[in-house]
């Protein structure tokens, strides 16, 4: 006969009138989980039974002010509201993560940029807005600003790709409205610059 | 609304009058939960001084960390979360699974007309319930507590000890288990 699991057990201890009657055929036939069952109430009731000494009336007044008191020179409560966000579950620190990566690879990117390309003699004989394929081969060499086929890009690409935007925007990583406008707002004449030439460069490549 | 929604509702707008500034609103949400807490705390540590000190302890780390609490939980179930990691530190600390409470410092004892010798052998039987429960490990005790004593459901104490439900009902069941053995026939 296969006795009574420790959930059933519990259950049985802590019988309700459903629980109890799912168990009582069970209990019923068997004699040592019946007497499990019966010294673990008798142990609950005893330990249940215990009540502690209510204090005088007048602590509860005492305990308020001492509280109010201990806590009379503490400034308001505050702190990052994002550290709170911090506090979840694996998936937000995966794209926070993400998010780390994608800013430094951000960053590496920008400040290769206004360096000497390995891909320079393309880029360089690159036409703005040319729709004709590169003469050199039969496949067209990856732009060294496309985010799309430029294998700098790839570690980003891999990361934003199990991103599910509802992660992004609980992490609190997602963009505000109006942080473009900031963004720009703070740029150098030279980034300024260089992110309309960009800007202007996508939009000739797209047609628009 | 449930009665108990409406307080935790009443809670949330509470904290964030705190949150705004308002001293007054963290005093009543003390009002509203210092029985509890306190309870709690004399659980863990076994006499009125220590709990008086650990609760306030439990309302002060709240304040502070009052920005954290993002309402996905009652107000109480957070408080109880920082109540018993309060304790549970404090009491490895501090070793009080040794300690019991001295019968003579049992001064808040009422016999209620009942006589004095029958008195003694209750607080005599609650100090051997006491102790036994002090040398539980640490997440059976918690788990007995707050089930036993606080009457909470499995799901409200797995979210306080940040469990799973089936942790805490092994836990409350190993309790149980390990108080029969202590208690023994007594």
């Amino acid at each position: 006969m296969r006795h009574l699991t420790d959930t059933e057990l519990l259950e049985a201890v802590e019988s309700t009138a459903q629980t109890a009657s799912q168990h009582a055929p069970h209990l019923d036939e068997c004699a040592a989980c019946r007497a499990d069952v019966e010294a673990l109430r008798a142990v609950l009731a005893r330990t249940a039974a215990d009540r502690l000494p209510e204090p005088s009336p007048l602590f509860w007044d005492h305990f308020t002010t001492r509280v109010s008191e201990a806590l009379r020179d503490e400034p308001i409560p505050s702190g990052a509201p994002w550290l709170s966000r911090l506090q979840r579950p694996l998936t937000t620190w995966a794209v926070v993560a993400a998010a780390l990566v994608l800013a430094i690879v951000t960053v590496i990117w920008r400040a290769t940029l206004h360096a000497p390309s390995p891909l320079g003699s393309y880029t360089a004989s690159s036409t703005v807005g040319s729709t004709s394929p590169a003469t050199s081969g039969d496949l067209p060499a990856p732009r060294a600003d496309d985010p799309d086929t430029d294998a700098r890009w790839a570690v980003v690409r891999v990361a934003a790709e199990d991103l599910a935007w509802d992660d992004v925007h609980d992490a609190g990583i997602s963009a505000d409205p109006g942080a473009a406008e900031g963004v720009a707002l703070e740029l150098t004449a030279a980034e300024r610059s260089e992110l309309a030439r960009l800007l202007d460069r996508a939009m000739k490549r797209n047609g628009v | 609304m449930t009665a108990a929604a409406a307080a935790a509702d009443d809670d949330r707008t509470l904290v964030l009058a705190t949150l705004d500034g308002k001293r007054d609103a963290f005093d009543e949400l003390v009002r509203r939960h210092q029985r509890h807490v306190y309870q709690l705390c004399y659980r863990f540590s076994g006499n009125h001084e220590d709990a008086s000190d650990l609760a306030q302890d439990v309302f002060v780390r709240a304040y502070k960390g009052l920005r954290s609490f993002r309402g996905q939980s009652a107000f109480s179930t957070w408080l109880y979360r920082i109540g018993v990691n309060v304790c549970l530190n404090r009491a490895a600390t501090r070793a009080a699974a040794a300690r019991t409470v001295p019968l003579e410092r049992v001064d808040h004892a009422d016999p209620r007309g009942e006589r004095a010798d029958a008195a003694l052998v209750r607080e005599e039987r609650a100090a051997e319930v006491r102790a036994a429960i002090a040398r539980l490990p640490r997440k059976q005790r918690a788990a007995l507590i707050l089930r036993v004593y606080h009457e909470l459901p499995h799901d409200e104490i797995a979210d306080i000890l940040g469990s799973s439900v089936g942790a805490v009902k092994a836990n409350f069941f190993h309790a149980l288990a390990n108080l029969r053995k202590l208690l023994g026939g007594s």
